[in-house]
């Protein structure tokens, strides 16, 4: 008996150690990631969670500073000519692999090659799209040396445009622009992502990754500035409960994400250890034009005018979420967002309107309009749509809801199989990357295959220029032009929900989450 | 004889394997479906360097030939992993807290089971016997989730999910036994009642044996029969308790990946998954068949 | 006949317990509504994730849907589920292990055969497949339910009928020219029925259970339909903030099981008198 006691109260003891021993080594970083990463191959990447981890450990052309915004990264400076096709990037001659080979722009030109080559099948080469021949290339219709990159000398790089694209240096935040080691792919080809045969110029370098528990990263020994901690630990959550469960116990540093529900007492209890961020996202509900009768413009503004963002995000889902009066979200800055047409109409009106609406469309208590809501799981999805459902229901439309995991859900709204759904849409912080979406060529992610000659003119025109401020301009026309038809219906931007603990030294709130951990410091 | 069983398995094993793969490749939807469309190009390539092209029959046996050589192929969700990869890293979890689960029931049920038959009908076994039938009705999906919120939340005890310490195991194991313990302390009980009555047992009490003697040596080889035979779906059914256990727990072993994998159409990581499962069990059900043998005399004198 | 039925449900006091409990739990399935005034979709945007008080007896869940209400229809559809995939197993299982047992040879071996085969499968793989493949509705659940656990009843059908394949009235049908199916569903199944249905009985409260890990792991049944699985399974993602959200369902199906295995272990001892009863 006494011998069980000893070992249930060693057993406690470790359960209770633990913890405090990793608090205690400041050296090292325990940060929780909302889920695992599907790849680490920077080329091959799909998710969010990918880029969190990507970003510690290679570094692009440019890179996020500290509070997520755009600073020089591998580049040291560019300048674009006068017709804005063509970028010089020119190389910080002390940048380095983690086998001390210099990086050179030899190996950009192989990396965007690699992107771009259909071979390689990467979900997202169309974020370098804008590079000349990119697009046909990746249709197989083209060479891969036909892409418009080119290493002018080892320290010079140069980008040829298809059509002018301010907003480049922005696009190259992406993983998708970073670097990889040719000396080490043409060795051991696809194998080059295990830790054994690692390679990567960023602050730090991937020393082992066991799924479902961690991925550690050690510093790398020929980046500058070297970063504080020494290793960095990276958590994939099952759960935001899971996440919620270890950050309180103490063994994480920073979760991304924790449960909803716990955002009340959070904000009482734990005030200083909360981060509420606006993010620059959208999410919105599609209407699918191929299908009737949400193919007839007054049924869409029905729908449209009588869903109260505000009431879903400060009543229903009370999770910090933005609600919003535009397509394009209000942290896109020099940008005049134009409201929507509704905006500001009391909501009695609005649902009187929305009545007469439907029965010009032929719809009435004895037809009333039936429709199914399709969203993807999610508790706040539910709520928010569960309140969205009763929104219609009070002007007499009947609402079937329709839940499906998010890979299932994306896959019906890609093949236009929905008649209402909720979509959402992470983005930069230029306006055409969300009204891009209503352009009849945009291709699948127009989900509800919204077309209109004035608006595709107005987009189309607005790609040509080269100056920012014409573009937006022409930008906010397509926008206000778009929007008279209602082919979407903007609810709300989100807002990311993380906990840090308060010794964790610079973290920056940004509205595109970026937190390298090499600026970290305990 | 043995060698008659081993082909039934092999045989088995065949069917369940072609089974789980005709029932995946039914099911709608295929492992690229993502949040934007791929380029044709790009979609085919994928699909090639998966072999996703070839008719069905043909990748049947692409992947039964490679599961002889041992190589159960990529995974499609973690691309950088093979399946072989991953299951290397989840099954001793998995393992670990399937085989202490099961010591847990075993070890539980034999002696509430025992313990009850010794004096049946009495306030004891009244007593166990209603403990029992409340842990047969409280599944792992109920213990887990209580578990958590009385022993890690609401008391602080033990952690609340995660690996690291064996007090991380502490609650997966016993929530997972529950049920099985009391299942074996029911057959156990019944078992140990009816032999207690056998005539040679009232034999060797008349001459006067200890008690605990009698118990081991001649009641308890006849009462572990039952529970020989029920190991096979005790295998089957811990297999289950720990796929609702990892899921709680947030434990890294392969019964996630199983659900996990067959939601995302992983194919390849599914079939790993079932692979090994089927092949624990079959190999489970041919050991607790072979100990049956051994232990009751009455079949072998047949055999 | 009710002599029997009285005597297992009301025998002893932990019998008529779990009788009463079941009728009680039974007969709020029925009502749920009017009893308690709220739809099960209703939402109370009032009251969201609300502790029981007396409008919300058993409190309210996080989207603000009455807890009480969605039990009762969770209850429903639960046992309906769990009654519709035990009268599928016994449509299968009964004929099958009836035929096996009557014809025996080389078919009994042979059907017997697979059924050891289908029963060596681990069921939460088959299932889960076939609820991945068909898709997630109910529908589903039921066939992929009912395709597992007939297994049983085909074995407990063979062996009553091997004890009666060579009793008299059966050997006399047979002299009299009958043909083996007008024996087989005349003589053989009436006589089966029995005890096939005792067991049919002990496998509704596994197959509650079944549904309800399948709820659990969200592959059963969706969203906005709730079975106590379901419930369960939103319980425990709130369980620190609102504990009645878990406890409340699984109460519920505790002793719903409970019950439904007390009564049905009282049903088959009444019935089997091979068993001993220590």
């Amino acid at each position: 008996m006494s011998s069980r006691l000893l070992c249930l109260s060693l057993l406690l003891c470790n359960a209770i150690m633990t913890p405090l021993v990793k608090a205690a080594d400041g050296k090292v970083l325990h940060l929780g990631l909302a889920g695992e990463p599907a790849t680490l191959d920077p080329h091959r990447y799909n998710l969010r969670i990918e880029e969190a981890v990507l970003g510690d450990l290679f570094l692009g052309l440019t890179t996020f500073s500290a509070d997520g915004k755009l600073m020089p990264g591998a580049a040291l400076k560019w300048d674009v000519s006068e017709d804005g096709l063509t970028w010089t990037f020119y190389l910080d001659p002390k940048g380095r692999w983690s086998d001390g080979k210099a990086v050179t722009a030899k190996d950009f030109v192989y990396s965007f090659r690699r992107l771009i080559n259909p071979e390689t099948a990467a979900s997202l080469a169309y974020f370098m799209y804008p590079l000349r021949n990119a697009e046909a290339i990746a249709n197989g219709q083209l060479k891969v040396d036909e892409l418009g990159v080119r290493a002018v000398d080892d320290l010079a790089l140069e980008l040829t445009l298809a059509l002018p694209y301010p907003h480049l240096p922005e696009r190259l935040l992406y993983p998708t622009a970073y670097p990889v080691p040719a000396h080490v792919i043409d060795k051991v080809g696809d194998a080059w992502v295990k830790p054994q045969n690692w390679v990567s110029n960023g602050a730090y370098l991937l020393r082992d990754w066991k799924p479902q528990q961690h991925l550690e990263l050690a510093r790398n020994p020929h980046f500058e500035p070297k970063p504080a901690a020494l290793q960095v630990f990276h958590y994939p959550a099952a759960n935001t409960q899971n996440a919620w469960n270890r950050f309180r116990a103490g063994t994480l540093d920073a979760i991304a994400a924790f449960p909803a529900n716990e955002l009340a007492t959070i904000r009482t209890e734990r005030a200083a250890e909360l981060h509420l961020a606006p993010q620059l996202s959208m999410i919105y509900l599609v209407f699918n034009t191929r299908k009737a009768p949400f193919s007839d413009p007054r049924v869409r503004e029905a729908l449209a005018i009588v869903v109260e963002p505000a009431t879903l995000t400060d009543k229903v889902m009370k999770s910090g979420d933005i609600p919003v009066g535009s397509f394009v979200p209000p942290m896109v800055a020099d940008y005049t967002h134009p409201a929507l047409s509704h905006a500001g109409q009391p909501l009695g009106d609005r649902q009187r309107r929305a009545r007469a609406l439907l029965t010009s469309a032929g719809f009435g208590p004895a037809n009333p309009l039936e429709l199914t809501l399709r969203y993807a799981t999610g508790t706040d999805a539910k709520r928010a749509n569960l309140a969205t459902a009763a929104f219609w229901q009070q002007i007499g439309v009947r609402v079937e809801l329709h839940q499906s995991e998010l890979k299932v859900h994306y896959a019906d709204l890609r093949q236009g199989n929905f008649d209402v759904a909720q979509a959402g849409w992470l983005g930069e912080s230029n306006p055409e990357h969300y009204l891009g979406l209503l352009h009849s060529r945009a291709g699948d992610t127009n989900y509800g295959a919204f077309a209109d000659q004035a608006v595709d003119a107005l987009i189309d025109d607005a790609r040509r220029q080269k100056d920012i401020a014409a573009r937006h301009r022409l930008l906010a026309e397509a926008e206000t032009a778009a929007m008279k038809h209602y082919p979407v219906m903007p609810l709300f931007a989100l807002t990311s929900r993380r906990l840090v603990r308060a010794e964790l030294r610079g973290w920056h709130d940004n509205p595109r989450d970026a937190h390298p951990a090499r600026f970290l410091v305990r | 004889m043995i060698l008659r069983r081993l082909s039934v398995l092999a045989v088995t094993f065949l069917a369940i394997v072609t089974l789980i793969f005709g029932l995946l490749r039914l099911a709608p939807g295929g492992p690229f479906d993502g949040e934007r469309a791929l380029p044709p190009e790009i979609e085919a390539n994928l699909r090639a360097a998966y072999h996703l092209d070839e008719p069905v029959p043909r990748q049947y046996l692409r992947w039964l030939g490679n599961l002889l050589e041992g190589d159960l192929g990529p995974s499609f969700s973690q691309k950088d992993f093979s399946v072989n990869d991953l299951i290397a890293e989840g099954l001793p979890v998995s393992l670990t807290i399937g085989v202490l689960a099961l010591i847990i029931a075993l070890f539980i049920g034999v002696i509430a089971g025992t313990t009850a038959a010794r004096h049946p009908g009495g306030m004891i076994d009244g007593l166990i016997m209603s403990v029992v039938s409340l842990g047969l009705a409280i599944p792992g999906i109920i213990a887990a989730p209580v578990a958590v919120l009385v022993f890690a939340i609401l008391l602080q005890w033990l952690p609340a999910s995660g690996i690291g310490s064996p007090a991380h195991y502490i609650m997966p194991c016993v929530t997972a036994a529950l049920p099985y313990a009391a299942a074996i302390a029911r057959l156990v009980r019944g078992a140990v009642a009816e032999s207690l009555l056998e005539p040679h047992v009232l034999t060797a009490r008349s001459k006067g044996l200890p008690e605990l003697r009698i118990l081991w040596r001649h009641v308890m080889p006849l009462a572990a029969l039952p529970v020989v035979s029920y190991l096979g779906p005790l295998a089957a059914g811990l297999l289950t308790g720990t796929v609702v256990v990892e899921t709680v727990f947030d434990l890294p072993g392969i019964g996630r990946y199983f659900v996990q994998a067959a939601l995302n159409r992983d194919y390849t990581l599914v079939m790993g998954v079932a692979v090994v499962y089927a092949g624990m069990i079959l190999i489970f059900n041919f050991l607790a068949d072979l100990t049956y043998r051994v232990l009751d005399p009455r079949i072998r004198a047949l055999a | 006949m009710s002599r029997r039925l009285k005597q297992i449900c009301c025998g002893s006091a932990v019998a008529m317990a779990a009788s009463v409990l079941l009728l009680c739990i039974v007969l709020l399935t029925l009502t749920s509504t009017s009893v308690s005034g709220f739809n099960a979709e209703d939402v109370d945007w009032e009251s969201l994730e609300t502790p029981p008080d007396d409008r919300h007896w058993f409190g309210t869940d996080l989207v603000g849907r009455d807890l009480f209400t969605r039990i009762a229809e969770g209850g429903r559809l639960s046992l309906s589920i769990a009654l519709l995939a035990t009268g599928i197993s016994v449509l299968i299982g009964v004929p099958y292990g009836a035929i096996a047992g009557y014809i025996g040879g080389r078919t009994d071996q042979l059907m017997m055969r697979l059924v050891d085969t289908l029963y060596a499968l681990p069921f939460v793989l088959v299932v889960i497949l076939i609820v991945v493949v068909v898709g997630r509705n109910t529908w589903a659940l039921f066939a992929g339910l009912g395709a597992v656990y007939w297994l049983d009843i085909a074995r407990i059908v063979r062996g009553q009928t091997l004890r009666i394949r060579n009793a008299n009235f059966i050997l006399a049908a047979r002299a009299l020219g009958a043909t083996t199916p007008w024996i087989v569903f005349r003589h053989i199944l009436p006589n089966v029925a029995g005890p096939a249905l005792v067991y049919a009985t002990l496998t509704v409260p596994g197959i509650i259970l079944a549904e309800s890990f399948l709820s659990f792991l969200g592959l059963g049944v969706q969203e906005p339909d709730a079975s106590w699985g379901v419930l369960i399974a939103d319980g425990t993602t709130t369980m620190e903030s609102a504990p009645w959200t878990l406890l409340f369902p699984a109460t519920f199906l505790a002793i719903t099981v409970w019950s439904l295995n007390l009564l049905g272990d009282r049903l088959r001892d009444a019935y089997d008198p091979a068993r001993v009863r220590a």
